[in-house]
Order: structure tokens, then C-alpha cells, then sequence
């Protein structure tokens, strides 16, 4: 039996029943013309889906592509239909007593394959001294069978490329999720959907990501630069300038204090790590330097002292700041819990006026935390100083690591994927913190 | 901490009333080795007030809302800031320190207790 090859060659892996169907009745119509025999199949008209396993071995037969007559030589035997669907030019020969006694048939097979280009205008000729043979329905039933066979390789390409573009996006967003969550905080368009974030808060999350690509840049200049045993002259340079990319960030937490104090104090531009460490809006110097104190050595005993000192000032210092808030909250308690409500606007108008302390709290913070820093780089020496902020870096980009892993950790009692878990915990994650501030 | 009360207005007439909000600021600076300068509802002051009791001074707190002067004293300290903010603000024996960041700056620093040790405020 041959498939005309016009139709393996157009659609390739897509092959569908219906050109099968149509090929396959319309070849034993051939053959049957042409024998004048009795019918090949025994019963007379066979049905036609029968027809698609054959009952006699299918051979290959090289044919090449336009060539009209090819001779006889068969090379091997081979299943009949599933090794229709190969994209090769391979054609498959009954061997059939009645093909084997008959070259006849053969020949005008091949001029029919040989013409055989368009599928659709060649079809009503290869077909023409049959059709007369067909009837009307079977006809229809042929066609509609071709049209549903195209509709569903249209639609199958067309959900395919759905599916591939629908993949780039969703790798594309999960990127962006990623280097979000690893910056710790949600973009405003995602945030904003939540109603949670205020255009000042949004602002300084902005430049807050933009610092911490900066600060990547500075702490590899700092690596390379302790690595290449520069001068201490350049070193110095070095040092200095990441010194004031840290000024930098406080200049900006400055301006975000005065749009949104809440914000900063609530931690919701950190990640949720860094969140669990969180003091008055950042991090708590006196911590920081006792991690340092232990990776600094070797100190002299001068530095030594210098560097307990600190540590003790910024005790006393984050102390006194820490009973100040205590007070505000006492003081804000005060006016708006119990006793009778004489007059609920005034309250209001007064806690109001008392949570505006809250600015200098976490302005006085971050002085606190910038005169450390730089008290650090005084006490020691350039190359100490380089390896301190490195360490310093290296620290929070772990705790912004952490975090992340925290959030991407798989769940049990989600049922549905991984990716839509992390959203979901997100979201969890927004929600409960939102209620810090009442804890200030 | 102990606080003052001004009443020389009251038994000292001859004592011009209306002198200059400033100088009064700069002679009741002068008078203790740590003055504060307050208002009894801020917070910040209250923080201040901690921090050099942390370090075992004592120092002398005008609360200027308690003040009958204490408005225009508010003023010139303002002025003298640059500041919206006139408080809290310190002298460690007699010369200004500064608002709050000032404060903890100069202690961070290691400047603050040298001062207050040069003022008599602190021993050991």
C-alpha cells in the first residue's frame, strides 16, 4: 500500500486517521480497479477503518522524492502504520501476492505519487477514476474527516505556542520574584494590589534595591581590592567610598522616616530574616559588633579596647533611645485606650500627634547606626577596615539568602505547586506583619 | 536629676523680666556641669534624660513647658538649633553639646565622657 508522500512530507509528526482513512480506501480502490479480482479483503467493500491493519506485511521502499519510477528492489520489511508517521521518504509496499504479480499498478502508483505535490487539488484527480466508485457520503464523510483532522492540528499548534509563551512568562515573573524576595520587599505594582505600601514607602524600597546592587559592587571592589595587596592609600580610597555608599542609604532612610516612619519600623523593606533582628527600623549596632568582634582579629590591644568601648557606648545609647520609645507608646496607650471618650476626633488628633515622635526614633536610630560604623572604621586599620565591611556584607547578604530559602521551602499541606505555595506564603508573610507596629 | 523652678523673677524685681530669652538659656547652661533642656511630654527628652543617667550623671532638667518663660526660651533655642525642634537639648559645663544626635554621635565617638569628666559631672 502507498501513502501518497505529499502527505507525509507536509505534516510530518501530525499525521492524523483522517488521511490515513482517506489513503488507505482510496488505495484499496485502486487496487481494486485495477486487478478487476476479487476484492482483496474477502467481504467486498471492507469498512474502512479496518482497512488501517492491513493483514499482510508492509515493506519499505525507498522512493526518491519526484522520482516516477523507481524499480522494484524492496529493501526490508517493516510494520505497517505506526512507522507512517516518520518524517523520512520512506513508502510502504504491500507485499502482496497481487503487487508482486502486477507492475502495473506499481507504475501508476508512482506517477501518482510523482504528482503529487498539493494535497488538496491532486486529491480530486488521483482520486477521479474512482470517485465515480465512491459514493456521495463517503465522499462527505472523507472531507469532513480531513477538515477535523487540520482544525485539530491547528488547534494543537496553537495551544503548543500558548504553552511556550505562557513558560517564558511565568520564568520571566519568577525571576523578578526572586530578586524581589532576595531584596526583601514586593514591587509596588504587586504590593499595590495589596493597598499596603504608601508611594514614600515604594520610593525608598526602590532605592533601597538599587543600594544593594551598588553595595554587591562595592564588597566585590573591596575583595579584589584586599586580594591585590594594594596600597593602604588605595585600599583607604576603597573603604572610604563604601562608607559613603553606607551614608548613602541613611541619607535615604532619612526621607523615607519623614513619608513613612511605619514602614521602616516595621521592617517591611527588609527580608523576613533580617525582619527577625530588626531594631528600631535596622539593625542593632551593639549586635553587629559583637559578630564582628570575634572574626576581627588579631587586635591590638588598643583596638581591643577601642572596639568594647563601642560596643558599650552603643549599648547605653540603644538603651536610652529603647526606654524613650517605651515612653511614646505608654504616652500613646494613654491617650486612646480605656476611660470614657469625651471627644473621639481630639484623641485621635493627639495619638496622631504622638506617633509623629516615631520619625525621630528611627532618625536617632540610624544615626546611631552610621556613627558606629564609622567609629569601626576609625579604630581600625585600613585593611581590618576593608575585611570588617566585607564581613559586614557578607553577613546580611546570608541573612537576605536565608530568607529566601525560608520563603521557597516546600510546604506539605499545600496541595497545589511549589510556585503558587511562595505566593501564598508571601501574602501570609505581609498580613501578620502589618500588626508590628502595634507592638513599637 | 534634680529640676529647677525659676522664682528669682518673683523676689528679685529689679531683675529685668523681659532679658533676653537667650541669655537666660545661657546663664542657666552655665550654672550646672550637665543642663538639659526639656519639655515634660516629649519623648526624646525622656531618651536623653535616660542616656546620661545610664552613665551615671546628674544632670539638671529645665522642663519649659513647667516654665513661665519657658515659651521664648523654646524660640531661642529653636534659633539657635536652626532647628523646628528646640528639645531636647544639652550643655556640659556651660558650652553647647547639641540636640539628641549631637549627644549620642559625640558618645559613640568617645568624646561625651571625657566632657563630662572635664565638667566634674563624672569621676573614675
Amino acid at each position: 500500500m502507498n501513502v501518497p508522500t505529499g502527505l507525509i512530507q507536509q505534516e510530518g509528526s501530525a499525521f492524523g486517521f483522517g488521511e490515513l482513512e482517506e489513503a488507505i480506501v482510496l488505495q484499496g480502490l485502486n487496487i481494486r480497479n485495477d486487478e478487476a479480482k476479487a476484492p482483496l479483503f474477502g467481504t467486498g467493500r471492507p469498512a474502512a477503518t479496518l482497512e488501517m491493519f492491513p493483514s499482510w506485511p508492509m515493506r519499505f521502499k525507498q522512493t526518491p522524492r519526484g522520482s516516477s519510477k523507481s524499480g522494484g528492489g524492496s529493501t526490508d520489511s517493516g510494520s505497517a502504520v505506526n512507522t507512517i508517521s516518520s518524517k523520512t521518504e520512506n513508502q510502504l509496499e504491500p507485499e502482496s501476492p497481487i503487487s508482486t504479480k502486477n507492475t502495473a499498478p506499481l507504475d501508476h502508483q508512482q506517477e501518482m505519487m510523482a504528482s503529487d505535490v498539493s494535497r488538496t487539488g491532486q486529491e480530486k484527480r488521483r482520486g477521479s477514476t474512482s470517485e465515480k466508485q465512491l459514493d456521495a457520503k463517503t465522499l462527505r464523510r472523507l472531507a469532513q474527516n480531513r477538515e477535523a483532522a487540520r482544525k485539530s492540528r491547528l488547534r494543537k499548534k496553537a495551544y503548543v505556542q500558548q504553552l511556550e509563551s505562557s513558560r517564558i512568562k511565568l520564568s520571566q515573573i519568577e525571576q523578578d520574584l526572586q530578586r524581589s524576595r532576595s531584596q526583601g520587599f514586593f514591587l509596588g505594582g504587586c504590593a499595590g494590589a495589596l493597598g499596603n505600601i504608601s508611594s514614600g514607602a515604594a520610593i525608598f524600597d526602590m532605592a533601597y534595591s538599587r543600594w544593594l546592587e551598588d553595595d554587591q559592587r562595592h564588597m566585590s571592589e573591596l575583595r579584589t581590592g584586599l586580594n591585590a595587596h594594594l596600597s593602604d592609600s588605595d585600599l583607604r580610597i576603597i573603604v572610604d567610598t563604601y562608607i559613603s555608599h553606607y551614608d548613602e542609604i541613611f541619607r535615604l532612610k532619612v526621607v523615607a522616616a519623614k513619608a513613612d516612619a511605619f514602614h521602616l519600623i516595621t521592617g517591611m523593606w527588609t527580608t523576613p530574616a533580617e525582619r527577625c533582628f530588626l531594631w528600631m527600623g535596622g539593625f542593632r549596632p551593639s549586635e553587629l559588633i559583637k559578630m564582628l568582634i570575634s572574626q576581627l582579629d588579631p587586635l591590638t590591644e588598643q583596638q581591643v579596647m577601642g572596639i568594647y568601648s563601642l560596643q558599650h557606648s552603643s549599648q547605653q545609647a540603644e538603651e536610652a533611645l529603647t526606654q524613650g520609645l517605651e515612653q511614646l507608646q505608654q504616652s500613646l496607650t494613654d491617650t486612646i485606650a480605656g476611660g470614657p471618650i469625651i471627644d473621639g476626633m481630639q484623641q485621635m488628633a493627639v495619638a496622631i500627634g504622638k506617633l509623629a515622635n516615631l520619625e525621630g526614633f528611627v532618625r536617632q536610630a540610624d544615626n546611631l547606626r552610621q556613627q558606629t560604623l564609622h567609629q569601626l572604621s576609625r579604630i581600625l586599620t585600613v585593611r581590618q577596615a576593608a575585611r570588617c565591611f566585607l564581613m559586614i556584607g557578607e553577613y546580611y547578604g546570608r541573612l537576605r539568602a536565608l530568607s529566601s530559602l525560608w520563603t521557597s521551602r516546600p510546604r506539605e499541606s499545600m496541595m497545589s505547586d511549589e510556585h503558587s505555595c511562595q505566593t501564598t506564603t508571601d501574602l501570609q508573610m505581609v498580613q501578620p506583619s502589618q500588626n508590628h507596629f502595634s507592638e513599637f | 536629676m534634680h529640676y529647677q523652678v525659676d522664682s528669682w523673677g518673683y523676689y528679685m524685681p529689679a531683675r529685668s523680666m523681659g532679658s533676653d530669652p537667650m541669655e537666660r538659656v545661657a546663664k542657666l547652661a552655665s550654672e550646672s556641669a550637665v543642663v538639659i533642656f526639656s519639655l515634660s511630654s516629649c519623648c526624646m527628652c525622656h531618651a536623653v534624660k535616660r542616656l546620661f543617667c545610664g552613665l551615671g550623671v546628674n544632670p539638671t532638667v529645665y522642663e519649659l513647658d513647667q516654665d513661665p518663660r519657658g515659651k521664648d526660651m523654646e524660640t531661642a533655642l529653636m534659633r539657635l538649633l536652626g532647628n523646628s525642634q528646640a528639645v531636647p537639648v544639652v550643655f556640659i559645663g556651660g558650652k553647647l553639646i547639641g540636640a539628641m544626635d549631637r549627644v549620642m554621635a559625640s558618645h559613640i565617638n568617645g568624646t561625651l565622657v571625657p566632657l563630662l569628666k572635664e565638667a566634674g559631672a563624672l569621676w573614675l
